[in-house]
């Protein structure tokens, strides 16, 4: 399992990643990033949402109440174009990184 | 099934947000809480294994709560108060003086009473410019959707509408009754009666006007807010 340290700077990255493909409400997307990188990225509910109210404030985001068909209330985020910009340089950068660090230590499959 | 809103509420208490702000965060971390609980149930897990394998998902709730405070009001740019009060208070402030400051230069001219030829000499004067109490709940109008829209509180929309008149109000409260004390001049003309009509004139028609103008968009505001919320938007 990847580091806490490791993992803040990445939750961004994957926050946005996985709401390029549409909104998610928190349980979801923590449950999307877990299932999609097999378990080794795996958001508590205490990383997980200062981090939404923190992407929310910078306008990556938008959450707005939902109700599911059952009836319970949700508050679904989705991706603004401001959030939609970001991603892409945000991609650039940890690509560039594990290129170096690939370059660095020589890790494999980094 | 556990009361997952009544669970959070009890270990956020205190938390420093916003009444409107804080319900929607406890209304949201329950919601993921149950989610969580319901899924293990669906594993089959016992109900008190559940329960106490979803709250182990928050490791301290004091953190929690200090991260979620601080991420709700860090990046703000304008704090809170400002943009809910101080923002649409001044700006109430400043367009009822320049309204009422160009309808003294321009006219129409103010209804005066009594009348310079009235028969009622003694009587107290107050001068009302009738033509800027007209334009009076416009400016309560914007005040109130300025603070709403900000999120403002009942109380902060109520301040915002009636903050022009705050003015007047500490006048004939404060400044009145000093220069009673303190100033001969004044105090000769100043007889009881006077002083109600002026505190009409002044305050209590204007604070009507501009509440009757701000107080329905309160109120509008905040049905479609609440309509908004049940609809699910």
């Amino acid at each position: 399992m990847i580091g806490t340290g490791v993992k803040k700077g990445t939750a961004e990255l994957a926050i946005l990643s996985v709401l390029e493909n549409g909104p998610l409400h928190g349980y979801e997307m923590a449950r999307r990033i877990e299932e999609q990188t097999k378990g080794a990225l795996c958001f508590s509910l205490a990383a997980l949402y200062p981090m939404l109210y923190r992407m929310e404030q910078r306008r990556w985001i938008r959450g707005s109440w939902e109700t599911s068909s059952n009836g319970r209330r949700r508050r679904c985020y989705r991706l603004t174009p401001a959030g939609r910009k970001k991603l892409s340089p945000l991609r650039d950068e940890w690509s560039e990184l594990f290129a170096a660090l690939r370059r660095l230590a020589k890790v494999s499959n980094a | 099934m556990p009361d997952w809103q009544q669970i959070v509420s009890g270990k956020l208490s205190g938390i420093a947000l916003e009444p409107d702000e804080k319900s929607q965060v406890l209304e949201e971390l329950a919601g993921h809480l149950e989610e969580d609980y319901q899924s293990l149930l669906s594993q089959g897990i016992s109900d008190e294994r559940a329960i106490q394998r979803a709250l182990k998902r928050v490791d301290d709730w004091q953190v929690l709560k200090q991260t979620i405070e601080s991420a709700r009001k860090k990046e703000n740019p304008m704090p809170k108060r400002v943009t809910q009060f101080w923002l649409p208070a001044f700006l109430t402030l400043l367009l009822s003086m320049v309204f009422l400051a160009v309808i003294q230069r321009f006219g129409p001219n103010p209804w005066v009473t009594p009348a310079s030829g009235g028969r009622l000499r003694m009587t107290p004067v107050a001068v009302v410019y009738v033509s800027w109490l007209l334009l009076l709940p416009l400016i309560g109008a914007l005040g109130a959707y300025m603070s709403r829209r900000a999120g403002g509180s009942a109380r902060a929309v109520f301040l915002s509408i009636v903050f022009p008149i705050l003015p007047y109000l500490a006048f004939f409260l404060i400044g009145l009754p000093v220069a009673l004390i303190l100033d001969d001049h004044v105090a000769h003309n100043i007889t009881i009666p006077a002083f109600f009509v002026g505190l009409s004139a002044w305050v209590i028609f204007p604070a009507a006007a501009l509440l009757a103008g701000g107080w329905p968009v309160h109120f509008f505001a905040l049905r479609r807010l609440i309509s908004s919320r049940s609809a699910g938007s």
